[in-house]
């Protein structure tokens, strides 16, 4: 599998009298993991949902594609009425059977689903009711059901809001292993340690992009330590753990 | 068509006759209501899964009240005051695509705007139907609020077939994308779904389903069995597969009974009236069990 690169040129966003986005330029190479971070309401899922074509944006990205073109999309929440009556299971059928689900779920997809929610650590949880699970157990199914079919390019909109540490090292590890087999993974992320370890770039926006680069190089510079506070917190564990 | 029909009349007279069933179902105008009974029992309470889900029950009663203005202009143009499709037909859907494109360009959220159509429709379609009425001195207006089931003929039924027929087509194979539109529109139109269109297609099938149903049920009553049925599934269901499977049951079972009843034990009441409360049996008994059983517990705010 061989992830796609993406261009973003001069995108500019706005929304009545907002200006979202402006004039964002950078780019993702192919097989790397990219995180979009800022501030809240800095445009990070407004980007996203531009490269989605879900907005009204102006200039041009790119998603220069090999031969798989699936993106699997990892959206921020999934609202919904809590108490209706659809499992884990009808969802990921939903999500990938053109049967309808109240028919039961394919035997060619069902070891698929299986197989998915294995690896998120909710393989017993297929039949309790979307609306029981608990926020990160949502997040996972949600991750899950990017997985199939399987992507060339992931799409997260932080998906580890909620989840709990072995939630969290259970979305990365498979994340990183994703990255590795060659796909390009462009993750909404506000967790900067997290970013700083996983990420091979890094895109800050607030509107504009105001860094960019490798978080190993760009997270040391005097703008990032007026952004990110916790970044002392941050070298000082780098700092203990070389010595 | 005609000919099939006769045959499933004969052979709900016959089990009449043979005293298997009810003497009553020997009369064919309870055999035809007994047969478009059997055809909207399981379609309403299939699509009415979904608009329990896509929380658009009110967008039915909304094109139920259009279909009174239907009705008039049906009426004035010439068309048989007892059966005016054309009208009917033309008019909800140009209703009910006028709604979603409101809906789409305003972004307002559903319930408010159509509630705001629902009495736009409403207070046309009463003044209107009234109007027409005086004029042809009929009692079009009870007719079309609350149906007449027993009295279809075969134009009717041929009606209520096609549009099954389409529904089913159509609605089948979306079933699982229009399900995932209603719970993430973002990650549907990922997944290659055009979110619109087929919003457009979901509203197009409930406004010809209810526009059918008019004439059976009532344009006011058609509103309840998209609803209450649906409504009494999820009360004791945890999957999609016993929501629609129960769904169908209690509304097929529903009109059968509200047909046979008031038959059986001759009792004064219309038999879309009939067929409504049966339901409403049906979706307290389902609350009851609901609010008694622990394994229904749940967050108590």
């Amino acid at each position: 599998m061989q992830g796609p690169s993406i261009e973003f040129e001069h995108v500019n966003l706005r929304l009545g009298n907002t200006h979202i986005l402006q004039d964002v330029t950078f780019s993702v190479r192919a097989g790397e993991i990219h995180c979009v971070v800022g501030a809240n309401g800095g445009g990070k899922t407004s980007l996203i949902r531009s490269m989605l074509g879900q907005m009204p944006h102006t200039g041009n990205i790119t998603i220069n594609w090999h031969d798989n073109t699936t993106v699997g999309y990892v959206p921020q929440t999934l609202e919904f009425d809590k108490t209706l009556p659809v499992t884990v299971h009808d969802f990921m059928g939903m999500t990938c059977q053109r049967r309808p689900v109240f028919l039961g779920i394919e035997r060619s997809h069902r070891q698929q689903i299986d197989e998915v929610l294995e690896r998120v650590g909710m393989g017993a949880k297929g039949k309790t009711k979307l609306g029981s699970l608990s926020g990160g157990e949502r997040q996972r199914v949600l991750y899950a059901q990017a997985l199939i079919p399987e992507p060339s390019l992931l799409v997260l909109d932080e998906p580890t809001t909620g989840l709990d540490p072995e939630g969290r090292e259970v979305l990365e590890r498979s994340v990183v292993e994703f990255s590795q087999a060659g796909g390009t993974a462009i993750w909404i992320n506000h967790d900067i340690a997290q970013v700083h370890e996983i990420a091979q770039t890094l895109t800050y926006i607030d509107r504009e992009i105001l860094l960019e680069g490798d978080p190993r190089q760009v997270l040391k510079s005097g703008i990032a330590a007026k952004l990110f506070p916790s970044l002392d917190l941050l070298s000082a564990g780098a700092a203990e753990g070389a010595g | 068509m005609g000919a099939l029909y006769e045959v499933l009349r004969g052979f709900i007279i016959g089990l009449a006759d043979q005293g298997i069933i009810h003497y009553t179902f020997s009369y064919a105008f309870v055999a035809n209501g007994f047969l478009c009974a059997l055809v909207i029992g399981p379609l309403l309470g299939g699509i009415g899964t979904m608009v329990v889900i896509k929380r658009m029950a009110f967008f039915s009663q909304a094109i139920g009240n259009a279909a009174l203005t239907g009705v008039a202009i049906g009426v004035i143009i010439g068309e048989s005051y007892t059966a005016p499709y054309f009208s009917m037909f033309s008019f909800c859907i140009l209703f009910a695509l006028l709604l979603n494109f409101s809906k789409n360009k305003t972004k307002m959220s559903s319930d408010t705007l159509i509630g705001v159509f629902l009495s736009i429709s409403l207070a046309i379609g009463a003044t209107t139907l009234l109007w027409v009425s005086a004029r042809v001195n009929t009692h079009i207006l009870d007719t079309v609020m609350f149906g007449s089931i027993l009295t279809v003929n075969d134009t009717d039924m041929n009606v209520l077939l096609v549009t099954a027929v389409i529904t089913a087509l159509v609605a089948l194979p979306l079933y699982n994308r229009m399900l995932l539109a209603s719970l993430n529109p973002s990650l549907a139109h990922v997944r290659g779904i055009n979110v619109h269109l087929l919003e457009y297609v979901f509203v197009l099938l409930v406004t010809i389903l209810t526009v059918a149903c008019v004439k059976i049920v009532g344009a006011v009553l058609v509103e309840a069995l998209l609803l209450i049925p649906a409504a009494a599934a999820r009360n004791l269901n945890r999957t999609i597969r016993g929501f629609v499977a129960w769904s169908i049951i209690f509304s097929t079972a529903s009109c059968l009974f509200g047909i046979y009843a008031p038959m059986r034990w001759d009792l004064p009441l219309p038999s879309g009236g009939a067929i409504i409360l049966s339901a409403a049996v049906i979706f307290l008994a389902t609350m009851i069990i609901r609010m008694a059983l622990p394994r229904y517990r749940e967050a108590s705010v």
